[in-house]
């Protein structure tokens, strides 16, 4: 999707068609999360801070995202994906590699799928989208890339909107592409590429295998060299289960306050479990996170002895994981994540049920009850009282009243 | 202190006091282990306050001393030299540590920071130890490794007419093992050790034939040959297990253990999430193993059994059901069950000191 997020707040609020609008917050520490090409002719990008954007782009306009919107946005999109082939493996929420191979038959070669793919989703949710086609995953994402509205001279030009790149053409097409649009080339490979002269995806395919692994190691020489001729024998991978569920937080400004985190901890932990219960799931392993303002990160971990979906259960272990943090340096982020997925359907009952049996029960219909009113009220209708804080606006719950229907 | 000794043997020593040397401790100096030389007798000590293993080799010695050392660095060092002798000194505030051409100084820790151990001033009880060692493997596996529920983590240890008694549950399966002919507490006594401890203790049961157990007020002691573990002993009442096995069954199904485990190691490879049952259904024509993973496939196979009793479907943990299977004795057990939420009892035919309880999985 072309500026997914972006786009789909555009959508929703014509006014801003045409203007340097970004997702992302505003604060002293804020991200971009999405920035409209409007807002690319300045130099602005997602991941840069805002502050910096600001600086680019002085009438810039921050929109508050709305995750669940574009989620929600993303379902339909990948449900379109899946009327044509059940081979999706969704990169995030607004990515996906397609499998067309077998669906030749029923849909046609995959350049008209291309075409009837960015057609539906064009006619169902007035959104602009990418298609690359290619024989691998490496190469169809370069060439969905390539197909992409780009900034040209500071000029919005808009892309192709579909790449198809055949086997004969691949090495000619890679060849002209810089070293930084593959795979795994990062900020530090790209600076040791550059010092050896290589510009350009062809100047490294042109390299012997064994120069490249003595300059960037054995893994990633072959790796990069692999891509570089083209060669990419990845399946596309249907979404598999969840294996983990985490929340983080980053904050304006490092936080040393320890009844601050705490009650972070415990939001976070109830919104863990929240998620928990909606996938029908259970954890066993809990874990924190901690970013301190170096960017120095812990992880702390705790496996249970009964699977769990109890928000207080979680906090409670969270909260014991995040004593053994020094936060007096001041911590960054926070998280809180669980891993151990099991069925909850599967109770695995206790000999000694008098004791934690009764606890458990308790435990579900209080969920049972939570959920119920998240369901009719909203999200923020209820939660644990520790993670309200005194700037209910702050983050968290909001300060709306739930409404009270008739 | 002075006094050389073989590589291997010392390596084995400082191993074996250094895994109850703490990792995670705040104090330095439960970090070292201490070393005490007394003429030809060299004592390591490590402690992390719960659990002290003491063992004590021959060498030959020069000049007596006591220090701590750094257990980890320590240890590394003397596995890395060349085989053969290795000399051992302290002088001032260093250890020397030398073999061939090796020659390491590295500094001691504070002795006063290592803590104070004491012995039990208690009757020494000989068991056998081969017999005490089969039968913690049979046991320790049950109890919880959760310290949030610290009654849980222990090992009863109780007096059941002239038998010694060990009971461990983590709340979801229980295994209980009478060793016969043992008089070591008085009928109504019993004590809870640390279920950890006692997986060291079957660590070093193997070097010998007999050991001397001492059961303190707070503390307890296993010695086998030179290697002794002091451990303190969990206080609070454990479950009142007697409560837990049921009394009477309706439903007996007799199966060849092996032929079982096998069944169920093969089983258990469609339920490859922690959490997923397999089914045990049991009529008229015996039992069969029944294993679901949605999306992913389905397992059955049937298991030569005989079956007295009411058609059942009961579902388990497989990884509960695999170990009390795998430490249970003889060639045949029983599965009695009562219906599909109560407790089974696995028994083994012929061998009425121990058995193994487990509560089912609900399917819903």
């Amino acid at each position: 999707m072309n500026a997914f997020f972006v786009s789909v707040e555009v959508r929703e609020n014509p006014e801003l068609v045409g203007l340097p609008v970004v997702v992302g917050g505003s604060g002293p520490r804020g991200v971009i999360a999405a920035a409209s090409y409007e807002a690319r002719v300045f130099g602005v990008r997602s991941a840069m801070p805002s502050s910096t954007a600001r600086r680019l782009c002085p009438n810039l306009l921050f929109v508050d995202g709305h995750y669940s919107l574009y989620q929600q946005v993303s379902n339909r999109i990948m449900s379109i994906f899946m009327s044509f082939t059940p081979m999706v493996e969704p990169l995030s929420l607004d990515e996906a590699f397609l499998d067309v191979s077998s669906a030749a038959r029923i849909h046609g070669e995959p350049e008209e799928i291309a075409h009837k793919i960015r057609s539906t989703i064009y006619k169902t949710e007035s959104l602009l989208s990418t298609v690359g086609v290619a024989s691998s995953k490496s190469v169809a994402k370069l060439a969905s890339e390539a197909a992409k509205p780009r900034i040209v001279a500071g000029q919005i030009t808009s892309g192709t909107g579909i790449k198809v790149v055949r086997k004969p053409d691949e090495q000619a097409f890679l060849n002209a592409l810089p070293v930084r649009a593959l795979w795994g080339v990062g900020p530090k490979t790209n600076t040791k590429l550059e010092r050896l002269g290589l510009k350009t995806v062809g100047d490294i395919a042109k390299l012997p295998v064994e120069v490249l692994c003595g300059a960037l190691g054995e893994a990633n020489g072959h790796h990069l060299h692999r891509l570089a001729h083209g060669n990419d024998d990845r399946h596309v991978e249907p979404e598999r289960s969840a294996k983990s569920i985490s929340h983080e937080e980053t904050f304006e400004t490092d936080v040393t306050d320890p009844a601050v985190l705490h009650a972070e901890i415990v939001r976070m932990s109830d919104a863990v479990a929240s998620r928990l219960r909606s996938a029908k799931l259970r954890a066993r392993t809990i874990n924190v996170k901690a970013r301190y303002g170096s960017f120095e990160t812990l992880i702390r971990s705790k496996t249970i002895s009964a699977p769990t979906s109890n928000g207080v259960q979680i906090a409670e272990v969270a909260a014991e994981l995040f004593d053994q943090v020094d936060v007096a340096s001041g911590i960054r982020l926070v998280g809180v994540g669980v891993k151990g997925l099991s069925d909850q359907s599967f109770d695995q009952l206790s000999l000694l049920d008098g004791e934690d049996g009764e606890v458990q029960h308790n435990r579900d219909d209080v969920d049972e009850v939570i959920d119920e009113v998240r369901r009719r009220f909203g999200g923020t209708a209820i939660g644990p009282a520790a993670a309200i804080k005194e700037s209910r606006t702050a983050s968290g719950f909001t300060n709306r009243r739930p409404v009270i229907p008739e | 202190m002075k006094f050389r000794c073989e590589r291997d043997v010392l390596v084995e020593t400082l191993g074996t006091a250094g895994r109850a040397v703490s990792t995670r401790s705040g104090l330095p100096g439960l970090s070292g282990v201490q070393v005490e030389l007394v003429g030809d007798q060299f004592t390591v000590t490590g402690s992390d306050l719960d659990l002290t293993i003491t063992t004590t080799i021959e060498v030959s010695g020069e000049s007596d001393g006591k220090a701590v050392i750094p257990a980890r660095l320590a240890a590394d060092i003397v596995k890395a030299l060349s085989p053969g002798a290795v000399e051992l000194s302290t002088e001032d505030d260093t250890l020397r540590i030398s073999a061939g051409r090796s020659d390491f100084s590295i500094r001691l820790i504070t002795s006063d920071e290592f803590p104070k151990i004491t012995d039990i001033d208690a009757k020494p009880v000989e068991l056998d130890a081969e017999q005490l060692a089969h039968a913690l493997k049979q046991v320790v596996l049950a109890a919880s490794s959760d310290d949030s529920r610290p009654i849980l983590t222990g090992v009863l240890l109780a007096a059941e007419g002239d038998s010694l008694r060990l009971v461990a549950t983590d709340s979801y399966r229980l295994a209980m093992k009478d060793i016969d002919g043992i008089e070591l507490l008085s009928e109504g006594e019993q004590v809870l050790v640390p279920s950890r401890a006692l997986g060291e203790l079957h660590r070093i049961l193997a070097n010998g034939k007999s050991i001397t157990l001492r059961l303190g007020e707070k503390e307890a002691s296993f010695t086998v040959e030179g290697v002794t573990l002091t451990t303190r002993l969990i206080e609070g009442d454990f479950p009142n297990y007697r409560g837990l096995v049921p009394d009477h069954h309706p439903n007996t199904l007799t199966v060849n253990r092996t032929a079982l485990l096998d069944a169920l190691r093969r089983v258990k490879l469609m339920a490859p999430q922690e959490g997923t049952p397999v089914r045990i259904e049991m009529n008229e024509h015996g039992m069969e193993l029944v294993a679901v993973t949605a999306d992913v496939g389905t397992a059955r196979e049937v298991v030569e059994s005989s079956y007295v009793g009411e058609d059942l479907v009961v579902a388990f943990n497989p990884r509960f059901l695999l170990e009390g299977l795998e430490v249970a004795p003889g060639d045949d057990v029983t599965l009695l069950t009562t219906d599909e939420l109560k407790p089974a009892l696995i028994k083994s035919v012929g061998f009425d000191n121990y058995l193994y309880l487990l509560m089912p999985v609900r399917v819903s």
